[in-house]
């Protein structure tokens, strides 16, 4: 009898489906849906669309498309496209290398020679930093008249210290120089400010410690400030990184790519194929690639920094 | 973590799926915004059957007239939309600048892509009629010109093939220009540089010589910003750029000869290709402060080169003639039509519109307010011509050469083409490389444009 009545219990005692546990996890699931949703709607399904697109043969101007299976892969890799994508993909880098550098060196120098709380370097902070308020089109449309090779102030200036000037936006070797001059007095306020609250942040106690054992500024710079500003130079690392990549406006009204593609960024060639000969196949099979470019890149970059990285600022 | 990556993945390849099974079919719906279907029954009926009543406009309607008539103008756009809204009492139009032909042209395919804030009329530089007659974008005007009445054969014979893609006419001549050399005939005279009867690429050459001894800069300026400036070089000394075989001849001995011409000039310093960024600012600029002799230009600008010119007499010429003796140019500035996915009660009104647009007393106001050319016979070759004449002396050449000014090529592949053109151009002549390697590379590039179009 007894042996029966345990038997009966047994599937009493099973442990209820949606135990306190497992309910705070749906709610918690339940709680980021929408913010899926958002994700799924207008994130994951254009990209999935974008490679349905880099499929067919869609020409904006038309209203019927075919599918064209890897047609435009091949052309991409192994066609005319091929060059194009490895120069735009070029250019791209030596962009991002060169915002990268003024944006974590100029920004850092900044911040080191504005780390002082007076009025009067308040100010010059200040005057740093208001340059990434002005819209990247307003900044390039004046960066545009200061460069101009034949009328620019740039010139004129050069001119009166026996510095013979150059068409610096329509030369080869000089047009992308010219658009990192544009997006480089925009950005390098902003490393600087970014910096400079990380470096308020570090307890002075260190410096203490280490000038009482006879450091000297530099050592404490190399020693203290810069591994201690690790966190924040991957920070600025990854998300200037990004938007780097990205560039596009600048390059737009500065120099629309050229000139002979020498300012060509990925996303300008996007753009190009797109809305100048209006092949959103290729425009699409482009966005991909590049998509998977950043993709790569951008996990690489979390994972390696993840190893040199000092959390205790 | 991992598991809320792998939900992601399995939502894309949910996604993916889905997409990608719409596109089975060997043909389907854009992927873009579903377009309208506009009842259209002037693109299908046939011209004969049409009914004049369809093309009525019964209820009152504001349309918008998309043009890329500049700020200058902008006292004579808006005479002339005043003027039609004040003629009759159901109409009302609009008239918006969107910017260059290249603005409008990325506007409009993006417009009706989405099918949506579309314009009622809008005009197209000529080398857009293909693209635009191919894809449908434009309506076929032929049923509206039939059950209207419409007399379309006052437009010069030229210009009105220029608007037409296929034998449709999907859009009438508006504005129109061709290119011509301004030169500083001040300054010629003063110098003694003549223009020799033997007007050819060998006098051409001696020309910009010497005028570019006289100016102390450059002899001429050879716009790369645009291909339409030098095509017509290539085109008279026989180059086919796209041939009956749809490839491109542009690798040819002929046409290595004509980009070896413009590159020896640019490299002697007598000349250059103006390209790349605010190109077409500093070559006016260049041609004001006189440290140009001359520019090859659009014959649109006349208005503008004189006016900013007051120290200086503006000399008009036509391009010179090839080696076989052709001397033909081809014809600029813009067409305008109407977009087929708007309602009929837009494109009816749209259509009245147009007609007054380029009616033949319009069109004076336009001949005489900017640098474009009378489109009617009736006036080229009337006593109205002659009045124009002796208000702009500077268009003898032109009046001279009416009969040589040809339409544009018409391919759906042309912008493209173009692209990759003036790209190489830019490489053979500004960046030094070879060019018959450089042709020959542009040319398997272009060819395989062609092909994808075919």
């Amino acid at each position: 009898m007894a042996e029966t009545n345990l038997e009966a219990a047994a599937p009493e005692q099973k442990k209820p489906f949606f135990t306190a546990r497992r309910k705070a996890k749906i709610v918690d699931f339940l709680m980021v849906v929408p913010a899926l949703i958002l994700l799924a709607v207008f994130t994951y399904y254009p990209i999935c669309k974008l490679f349905q697109i880099s499929l067919t043969d869609w020409n904006l101007l038309n209203d019927t498309w075919n599918f064209v299976g890897i047609k435009n892969w091949n052309w991409l890799f192994a066609g005319s496209g091929a060059k194009y994508m490895w120069n735009s993909i070029k250019v791209t880098i030596l962009y991002t290398l060169g915002e990268l550098a003024i944006t974590m060196v100029g920004g850092m120098l900044f911040a080191l020679l504005f780390n002082r709380m007076t009025r009067m370097f308040s100010a010059m902070r200040a005057i740093i930093f208001v340059p990434k308020y002005v819209a990247m089109s307003s900044a390039a449309m004046v960066f545009l008249v200061i460069l101009n090779g034949n009328y620019g102030i740039f010139n004129y200036l050069l001119g009166l210290i026996g510095i013979q000037g150059v068409d610096w936006l329509n030369t080869k070797s000089t047009a992308l120089f010219a658009v990192l001059m544009c997006t480089g007095w925009r950005v390098v306020g902003y490393g600087m400010m970014i910096y400079l609250s990380a470096m308020m942040g570090i307890s002075k106690d260190y410096y203490e410690a280490a000038s009482l054992d006879g450091a000297t500024g530099r050592q404490q710079f190399f020693k203290i400030t810069l591994p201690m500003l690790s966190p924040t130079t991957l920070f600025l690392l990854v998300t200037t990184f990004l938007s780097a990549m990205k560039v596009f406006q600048s390059v737009d009204v500065l120099t629309s790519g050229g000139p002979s593609r020498s300012t060509e960024v990925f996303v300008y060639l996007i753009y190009r194929y797109a809305m100048e000969d209006f092949r959103m196949d290729r425009a699409a099979t482009c966005a991909v690639m590049f998509f998977l470019l950043l993709l790569i890149i951008t996990v690489s970059t979390m994972k390696v920094s993840n190893n040199s990285v000092n959390y205790d600022a | 973590m991992k598991k809320i990556l792998a939900i992601m993945l399995a939502i894309s390849m949910i996604f993916t799926l889905a997409a990608c099974s719409g596109s089975t079919g060997s043909s389907s719906s854009a992927p873009a915004a579903e377009a309208p279907a506009a009842d259209a029954p002037a693109a299908e009926a046939p011209a004969e059957a049409a009914d004049a009543s369809m093309y009525e406009v019964t209820e009152p309607i504001t349309i918008k007239w998309w043009h890329a008539l500049e700020e200058q103008y902008s006292p004579l756009v808006k005479e002339v939309v005043d003027d039609f809204n004040a003629s009759q009492d159901l109409i009302t139009v609009e008239a918006e600048y969107i910017g260059a032909y290249a603005d409008i042209n990325e506007a409009l395919v993006s417009a009706n892509a989405v099918g949506k804030d579309l314009p009622a009329v809008v005009v197209a530089n000529t080398d857009y009629v293909a693209q635009y007659g191919s894809s449908g974008l434009y309506e076929n005007l032929d049923p509206y010109i039939a059950a209207t009445g419409y007399d379309v054969s006052d437009f010069s014979a030229g210009l009105l093939v220029s608007a037409q893609y296929d034998g449709k006419q999907v859009s009438l001549p508006f504005l129109h220009s061709t290119q011509v050399i301004y030169y500083n005939k001040t300054m010629a005279d003063e110098n003694g540089i003549e223009i020799p009867e033997q007007w050819d690429y060998d006098s051409f050459r001696t020309f910009v010589e010497e005028g570019a001894k006289a100016c102390g800069g450059y002899g001429t300026v050879v716009p790369g910003w645009d291909q339409w400036y030098f095509e017509t070089l290539f085109l008279n000394e026989g180059v086919d750029i796209i041939t009956d075989d749809n490839t491109c001849d542009l690798d040819s001995e002929a046409a290595i000869g004509v980009t070896n011409y413009i590159k020896s000039m640019c490299d002697d310093g007598i000349a250059y290709l103006a390209y790349g960024t605010g190109a077409s600012d500093n070559m006016r600029q260049n041609f004001y402060d006189q440290k140009a002799f001359s520019v090859l230009h659009t014959s649109s600008l006349y208005n503008t080169y004189v006016t900013k010119c007051p120290d200086f007499e503006v000399g008009m010429l036509w391009y010179p003639s090839a080696s076989n003796g052709d001397h033909y140019s081809e014809v600029g500035g813009c067409v305008v039509g109407i977009p087929s996915k708007n309602d009929q009660a837009t494109k009816n009104a749209a259509w009245q519109f147009l007609q007054y647009l380029c009616g033949k007393e319009v069109n004076m106001k336009w001949a005489e307010g900017t640098g474009y050319l009378p489109t009617r016979n009736s006036v080229l070759t009337t006593e109205e011509g002659v009045a124009f004449l002796e208000q702009k002396p500077a268009f003898q050449c032109i009046f001279d050469n009416l009969n040589l000014i040809n339409p544009r090529i018409q391919s759906d592949a042309w912008s493209e083409l173009a692209t990759t053109w003036k790209d190489y151009m830019n490489r053979m002549i500004n960046d030094g490389a070879d060019v018959e390697s450089a042709s020959a590379d542009m040319v398997e590039e272009i060819n395989e444009i062609l092909e994808d179009h075919a």
